[in-house]
């Protein structure tokens, strides 16, 4: 996926985006990082067509998104948002059902043995027939990843993924993250934790007020210097036995007793 | 569909079969089995004139009805995401008798006059409804209904200068066979469609965002959904005149028997709806005979109170958001 010069202001906010443009590399994790305003959600929005850019085109296999229908999209994009609304209880395999509605009819009944893959994928095989308010917070979060895996998408957006998550969780969906990219799916996230972005990801997009500071690997991004400018508040990177670079806020100046 | 849910159909399917009995036997006269059945050798006695012109004719309409309105009730919930949404408490049914009353003023004339202006009035209900931020606001859209209704009732009394309400004049008592098979064509075509589309009831549990994400056009659904509702509503009203909380009472009990999948709900709603209907109307020509009650009285006597214990007890599912 590609954004060139896509701008987008939201009516009467001086919060959105201006004149982005970067490419984020197939097959690899993705993640946008920046401080809260900086744009990362509204990128997203964007990416996944929920938003359309007032300037600039967002590309698809070199296609701007306005040329595929919406079905094509669903083909091709899925999103993990930060936060699911349910009206109504469905069971966990109606849920992932939902996801293979870009291959059928509207009025199709899907079959139950063609979303047995994403269940498994996503560890909840046995909780098939389970309500789905009866799930724990990160059974849930695995339900929604596995409808989206179920669009058999080329490309996984994913918004605050790990918010609701406890730390057991999160590691887990990272790792899966990591694997579905290793296997070709590119991945492109929003995270708020700094660090866990730089230990999943293999790309980084660094935002600052709507606008695109840098791009690039972990180890290029890993700046204090860069980070404390972005963040806009004094930053250091320690050296953590057994877990390497870490990047930690260290109190300003005139806070230091 | 599970074991359970196949008993609850087996159940209502052997009470709708008995209450069809018992409501040929019972009236003013009792026809007993072997009356009955010696009736129908006879197509000139007194006994069959009773059971095909009056009794039949009445039941089946009462059956259409029930179904009709329990299927709309559970398609508008579907819709506004709302366990008490029904088109008889957002005031669709009374705008539908309402401009059903002003056509018989006004335009006499006009073929198909009823149901023409029944449409009418329930789509302008569902109009004003569907505008402004009650689509967003379950609390404001129950309150916009219901201010709707009383506004609509209002109207209709006012241009009936103040004779007979709506719930009291809504009745089986003179329905005829041209009513019933009008009602049976415009009902069974309504209810083949709203079980054809049933997984589309499905589909608004997820949010509108969600939707777009795997290419369901949301906006075709909700209104091809809510219009289908309508048009059930309104034929019912068109011909017998608004029925309230069938919509509510049957689908909410419905959830308890079969669960939330619409496509188990709207069937067994429908048979449930029709057997509601049709027991409601048989008590209400029996207990006080000759005289009657109405069904529409019948129904809010065990409409409303159901709708205050589900409110007051805060039952069932009313959607959970997830991280």
């Amino acid at each position: 996926m590609e954004l060139q010069q896509v701008s987008y202001q939201y009516p009467g906010q001086a919060a959105g985006v201006t004149a982005l443009s970067g490419k984020f590399p197939a097959g690899r994790v993705t993640t946008i990082i920046g401080p809260n305003g900086a744009g990362k959600s509204t990128v997203l929005n964007l990416l996944a067509r929920q938003l359309v850019p007032q300037q600039g085109t967002v590309l698809l296999n070199q296609h701007p998104l306005d040329r595929y229908a919406p079905k094509q999209l669903a083909q091709r994009i899925a999103v993990v948002s930060q936060r699911h609304a349910l009206y109504d209880d469905m069971t966990v395999a109606a849920v992932v059902k939902m996801g293979r509605l870009p291959y059928h009819g509207l009025l199709a009944t899907v079959p139950d043995d063609e979303v047995a893959t994403y269940l498994g994928q996503t560890q909840l095989t046995d909780l098939a027939a389970e309500h789905l308010q009866n799930l724990s917070g990160g059974q849930q979060q695995r339900v929604w990843l596995a409808m989206a895996l179920a669009q058999e998408p080329q490309v996984l957006l994913l918004d605050e993924p790990t918010t609701y998550l406890d730390v057991h969780y999160q590691r887990a969906l990272m790792t899966q993250l990591q694997q579905l990219a290793a296997a070709g799916l590119t991945v492109i996230q929003v995270l708020h934790d700094i660090n866990q972005a730089f230990a999943v990801s293999d790309w980084l997009w660094l935002l600052q007020a709507g606008r695109l500071v840098t791009t690039g690997t972990p180890a290029q991004l890993r700046d204090a210097d860069l980070l404390a400018r972005t963040f806009q508040t004094p930053i250091e990177i320690v050296d953590v036995p057994r877990l390497g670079p870490y990047i930690v806020q260290v109190p300003e100046e005139n806070d230091r007793g | 569909m599970t074991k359970h849910a196949g008993w609850w159909f087996g159940g209502v399917l052997v009470l709708l079969v008995l209450t069809m009995g018992l409501a040929l036997m019972v009236g003013t006269t009792w026809i007993g089995p072997q009356r009955l059945i010696a009736a129908l050798g006879q197509s000139s006695s007194r006994d069959f004139v009773t059971v095909f012109n009056l009794r039949l004719p009445r039941i089946i309409s009462s059956l259409v009805c029930g179904g009709s309105l329990a299927v709309a009730g559970a398609l508008f919930q579907a819709v506004f995401r709302n366990p008490i949404a029904d088109p008889s408490i957002l005031g669709i049914s009374s705008a539908a008798d309402f401009f059903k009353l002003g056509g018989a003023l006004l335009l006499p004339w006009l073929p198909g006059r009823n149901w023409l202006l029944s449409l009418v009035g329930g789509l302008v209900a569902l109009w004003i409804l569907t505008r402004g931020k009650a689509l967003r606001d379950p609390y404001r859209l129950i309150i916009i209904g219901v201010a709707l209704d009383a506004t609509f009732v209002g109207l209709s009394r006012l241009v009936s200068s103040g004779q007979t309400t709506q719930v009291m004049a809504s009745t089986f008592n003179a329905v005829t066979w041209s009513d019933t098979l009008g009602l049976l064509i415009l009902g069974l075509c309504g209810l083949l469609t709203a079980l054809l589309l049933a997984p589309w009831a499905n589909y608004l549990k997820l949010a509108d965002t969600a939707l777009q994400t795997i290419g369901v056009p949301v906006s075709m659904i909700r209104w091809s959904l809510l219009l289908l509702g309508t048009y059930l509503a309104v034929s019912v009203t068109a011909i017998v005149g608004a029925i309230p909380f069938v919509g509510i009472v049957i689908p909410n009990l419905a959830r308890r028997c079969v669960g939330h999948d619409y496509q188990a709900l709207l069937p067994f709603s429908m048979l449930a709806g029709a057997w509601l209907m049709l027991a409601a109307d048989t008590l209400g020509r029996t207990v006080i005979v000759p005289s009657e009650i109405s069904a529409a009285t019948m129904m809010a006597v065990i409409g409303g109170p159901f709708v205050i214990i589900l409110l007051q007890r805060g039952r069932g599912f009313h959607g959970i958001t997830t991280g």
